[in-house]
């Protein structure tokens, strides 16, 4: 491989699909376990809690996903993705087998706020699928190197209905560790969820997480992030301790396309994650 | 700097020596007037001109370019070109743009293989303009008829002959390589040179780009955009005709059995620019979009470059189907 | 001239101040020589901006369709306007086009027919004055009068300087419209197709040849499409993505495929407006492809579009005995 070529930034790197994990009822949220194929590329990928990379199928294109897996885990990276009808790189995604060979660059953009997350009390909020860099980000915190580097970690967490929560397995090791005080909730139970139930809003007002040395990470639909950052605020959280994770069609992930802006800033080099005050100084509170 | 005196009838020679090593581009007259052309000796030049409909940054970011192929190994990317160019006759607005288009493609996080390769292996000769036409204004964008941004060698043309003036290094070897048919300028000829870009220069009315970036800051709201936008046809004419727009999209194509990844121009005028896959779109009225398109130029840009993207060649103004005036939009632009 | 202006103008103040329109599409001065533009007039303070006069060349039916949709960030309910439309005839045939395609309803809008001697093509005037022309006057014996940015005056015949399609039209005075303005229309063009015989007597393989020389210049921005009353599909079958019916790029079999889709969805549609050819950056002749097409139509189903809103455009028909002679066996 040349110079030139491997300074290409828009080459993605090869990687092979290891497991596919079918996460929801509706089968339409899927996690992709990817692992380099070279081992020069694993060396040289080294992200951090919130960012994302570019997902690439070839002869269907590159979708932006945020890293699901913790920069702690093994030799692969975690990727969740939702298959969209119109969507046509997520169809193609949603397509693969293990053992398949797809294209993967990154990881882009900023992270959460980790050094300033330390020695704070974190509090998480999420509904949906937005979950997957939050997922990440509990999995660093929990490792138990990091564990002390953080206060209190309370998580609230929401989904449409049981069959929709994602990560179940590592949710039930949460509910029942001291590490993290997890409140998983759903907006429709079933017969058989004895859990919480109610809109993540609402719970987030029944859990009332103290803003006292606290940062809030907040990420979800954008009705949810509208009906949250109210309370949010409420509570004492001033709009700098409150990060949220925006999303924009993107196609470069490097600052150049000019598709992703919101504002001047790119949320693909500037972002993904920003403040809530920086939200409200580039577009007005609207997410 | 190194100046030089090419006679015209000279100019078949000119062209028949640097074609030796480079591709030479020259204004031509085509079926649709005069264009950026490739020259061969035999080619009457035509020094007459407005300027150019197609802004010379297709010949760094083109229109579309296939930057990749999928193979079993993964992506095979093409090699940035390196093919040595010679673009003459670029218009001074023109070549002060692509000083704006470098900052966007070559950062210092990640530079463009194929926009830097092109760049760095094409000599750029402006040729000043004498007549700027009724929709020019580059006076008021830092830009002047006679202007040396961007440019290697800045000529003029003073009837039977061309000046040429060297700017940078690869303009000095440039001309240094050509000396044998070029002599030495005449006094007459500087003076002749000094008048005409005075002239050309006060033939422009100005445009109020004062607290351009402020104005529009707080002006993001104003029902300003969707009244100017109601006549935007929503078609890409100003952006593909925009010597700055850069926007690109990156696409998977299939040709036959070849898989291949295509780097396409892009316009913020259409709907498809933000449209996600769950069919969200951030910018759903042509308002928002127009807005955008605006704030890119004459905010974002100056936020994140301390330029405005915008060179004042008029070719938006001149192209629009709709007559919709950038220089009106400016003014109109809440204080 | 100046007459059809002032009634125009008072038509158009008429109807927004008695609140039988909510708005007014028209045209006001533009910011170029030789260019008037669209004008939204929604007050009838607004009225006195409006103009009439030989460089009113858009057709303004192509804002019609989007008018008639409900913003997408707009919530609850949501009334559609009515909108009077200052008309040349080949616009209003648009108009008529649209309503038979249900694109928009027939009670919101109001027709304003003009009476029309042609559009001067600032191209062709360029081109007469070979200079930068600033000024356009009409001087006795059907002269036009053309002042250049260095001072210079040029005489050219006015009928040089008319855009094609204005030469060829055939249907050049107002006719059916609402509020009909009385003036002079140029006669009716003796063949509307006069410039295709030359393109129909070539062979197969020069017409081909002929069409992509001409297409090779297009760079996709899609302004023929956007200035087109037709082009109103809410996503182009260019820019679907799935399927994909084509790169987005500017290689030429994607830019034909671009054009032949466009060209054949105004079968029987086309009104030959040239709203495509004047918005066209690269100057290319689309007109005389799409009126070949339409050619093609009149000659197969007796159809010619926009001339009433009760004749059936023949691709929403069937019969029996529809002329196949056009279906060929490889």
């Amino acid at each position: 491989m040349s110079t030139c070529v491997s300074a290409n930034p828009y080459m993605a790197k090869p990687v092979t699909v290891q497991k596919i994990t079918v996460e929801n009822e509706a089968r339409d949220l899927k996690t992709f376990r990817l692992a380099f194929v070279n081992p020069a590329d694993r060396q040289a990928f080294a992200h951090q809690c919130g960012q994302f990379a570019m997902l690439s199928v070839p002869g269907a294109g590159e979708c932006p996903v945020g890293i699901a897996s913790s920069p702690l885990d093994g030799d692969y990276v975690e990727f969740t993705v939702k298959r969209y009808a119109t969507g046509v790189v997520s169809s193609a995604l949603h397509c693969l087998e293990e053992g398949e060979r797809i294209g993967l660059r990154g990881p882009y953009g900023n992270s959460f706020p980790m050094t300033a997350m330390e020695g704070k009390n974190v509090v998480i909020v999420s509904g949906g699928f937005a979950f997957s860099t939050l997922r990440a980000t509990i999995r660093y915190m929990l490792a138990p190197r990091n564990r002390p580097r953080f206060k209190t970690v309370t998580a609230i967490y929401g989904a449409r209905s049981p069959g929709e929560l994602l990560y179940k397995d590592e949710l039930a090791a949460w509910n029942a560790s001291s590490d993290i005080a997890m409140h998983v909730t759903v907006d429709k139970a079933d017969a058989n969820w004895k859990g919480r139930q109610g809109f993540v809003p609402t719970v987030l007002g029944e859990v009332r997480p103290s803003a006292a040395n606290a940062i809030v990470l907040v990420c979800g639909p954008p009705l949810m992030l509208k009906f949250t950052i109210k309370p949010l605020l409420d509570m004492g959280f001033a709009p700098d301790m409150i990060f949220t994770s925006l999303e924009r069609r993107m196609s470069c992930g490097i600052g150049k396309c000019g598709r992703c802006n919101i504002g001047s800033k790119y949320v693909c080099r500037d972002g993904p994650v920003f403040s809530y005050k920086q939200v409200l100084e580039l577009s007005r509170g609207q997410f | 700097m190194p100046q030089a005196s090419l006679r015209k009838e000279h100019f078949g020679k000119f062209v028949a020596a640097v074609s030796k090593g480079r591709k030479f581009f020259g204004p031509l007259e085509c079926s649709d007037g005069v264009q950026l052309a490739e020259l061969s000796p035999q080619d009457v030049p035509a020094f007459e001109y407005g300027n150019f409909t197609l802004p010379p940054k297709r010949f760094f970011l083109p229109r579309s370019e296939v930057i990749a192929v999928h193979g079993p190994g993964g992506m095979a990317a093409t090699p940035p070109s390196q093919e040595r160019v010679v673009l003459f006759g670029v218009r001074p607005c023109d070549a002060m743009s692509l000083t704006y288009m470098d900052k966007v493609f070559i950062d210092e996080t990640y530079v463009d293989p194929y926009y830097r390769s092109r760049r760095e292996n094409t000599l750029i000769i402006t040729l000043a303009c004498r007549q700027p036409a009724v929709t020019c204004f580059c006076a008021s964008v830092k830009g002047c008829p006679a202007g040396t941004a961007g440019a290697d060698i800045a000529a003029s043309d003073l009837g039977d002959a061309l000046l040429l003036e060297s700017i940078t290094d690869a303009g000095h070897a440039f001309l240094a390589e050509h000396a044998g048919l070029m002599g030495k300028p005449s006094t007459a000829q500087l003076k002749a040179r000094d008048s005409q870009h005075a002239d050309a220069g006060k033939k422009m009315s100005p445009v109020d780009v004062e607290k351009l970036p402020a104005r529009l800051q707080a002006a993001f709201e104003s029902k300003t955009w969707d009244d100017i936008s109601q006549r935007c046809l929503g078609c890409g004419v100003c952006t593909f005709l925009c010597p700055t727009c850069h926007c690109f999209g990156l696409h998977d194509e299939q040709v036959g059995p070849v898989q291949r990844r295509v780097r396409a121009q892009d316009a913020c005028a259409f709907p498809t620019f933000t449209l996600e896959a769950s069919g969200h779109n951030p910018r759903t009225r042509q308002g928002a979009r127009m807005r955008q398109r605006v704030m890119h130029k004459f905010c974002y840009a100056a936020e994140n470059f301390g330029e405005l993207f915008c060179v004042g060649c008029g070719r938006c103004i001149r192209s629009c189907p709709a007559n919709l005036d950038i220089r009106q939009t400016l003014a109109e632009v809440p204080e | 001239m100046h007459e059809v202006e002032i009634k125009m103008r008072e038509a158009a103040r008429t109807l927004l101040e008695s609140g039988k329109v909510d708005l007014v599409l028209g045209f006001e001065q533009g910011s170029l020589p030789l260019r008037m533009r669209p004008c939204f007039a929604r007050n009838a303070g607004a009225t006195v901006g409006l103009v009439w006069n030989d460089f009113c060349a858009n057709n303004l039916a192509a804002y019609l369709p989007g008018l008639f949709q409900k913003p997408a960030d707009v919530r609850g309910s949501w009334t559609a306007p009515t909108v009077a439309v200052v008309a040349k005839r080949c616009d209003a045939r648009s108009v008529i086009e649209l309503i038979k395609e249900n694109q928009i309803p027939r009670q919101n809008v109001v027709l304003i027919g003009m009476p029309c001697q042609g559009m001067v093509d600032p191209r062709k005037a360029q081109e007469a004055a070979g200079a930068n022309v600033t000024a356009c006057k009409m001087a006795p014996d059907k002269q036009v009068e053309l002042t250049t940015a260095e001072g210079g005056v040029a005489m050219s015949p006015r009928e040089a300087i008319l855009a094609d399609a204005c030469l060829e039209c055939a249907t050049p005075a107002p006719q059916g419209a609402d509020v009909e303005i009385p003036g002079p229309s140029r006669p009716s063009a003796a063949n509307p197709y006069g410039r295709l015989s030359e393109f129909e007597s070539l062979t197969a393989r020069e017409r081909w040849d002929a069409f992509v020389g001409e297409i090779s210049k297009c760079i996709r921005c899609y302004a023929c499409r956007q200035a087109c009353p037709n082009c109103y599909c809410k996503t182009c079958f260019i820019e679907q993505s799935k399927p994909t019916w084509a790169g987005v790029g500017d290689e030429l079999s994607d830019v034909l495929l671009f054009h032949i889709g466009r060209i054949f969805h105004q079968a029987g549609r086309c009104v030959g407006c040239d709203a495509c050819v004047r918005a066209c950056p690269k100057n290319i002749d689309l007109r005389l492809f799409t009126r070949k097409i339409v050619k093609d139509v009149q000659e197969l189903f007796g159809y010619v579009p926009g001339m009433s809103l009760d004749e059936q455009p023949p691709l929403c028909t069937f019969k029996e005995d529809d002329n196949e002679s056009f279906i060929t066996h490889p």
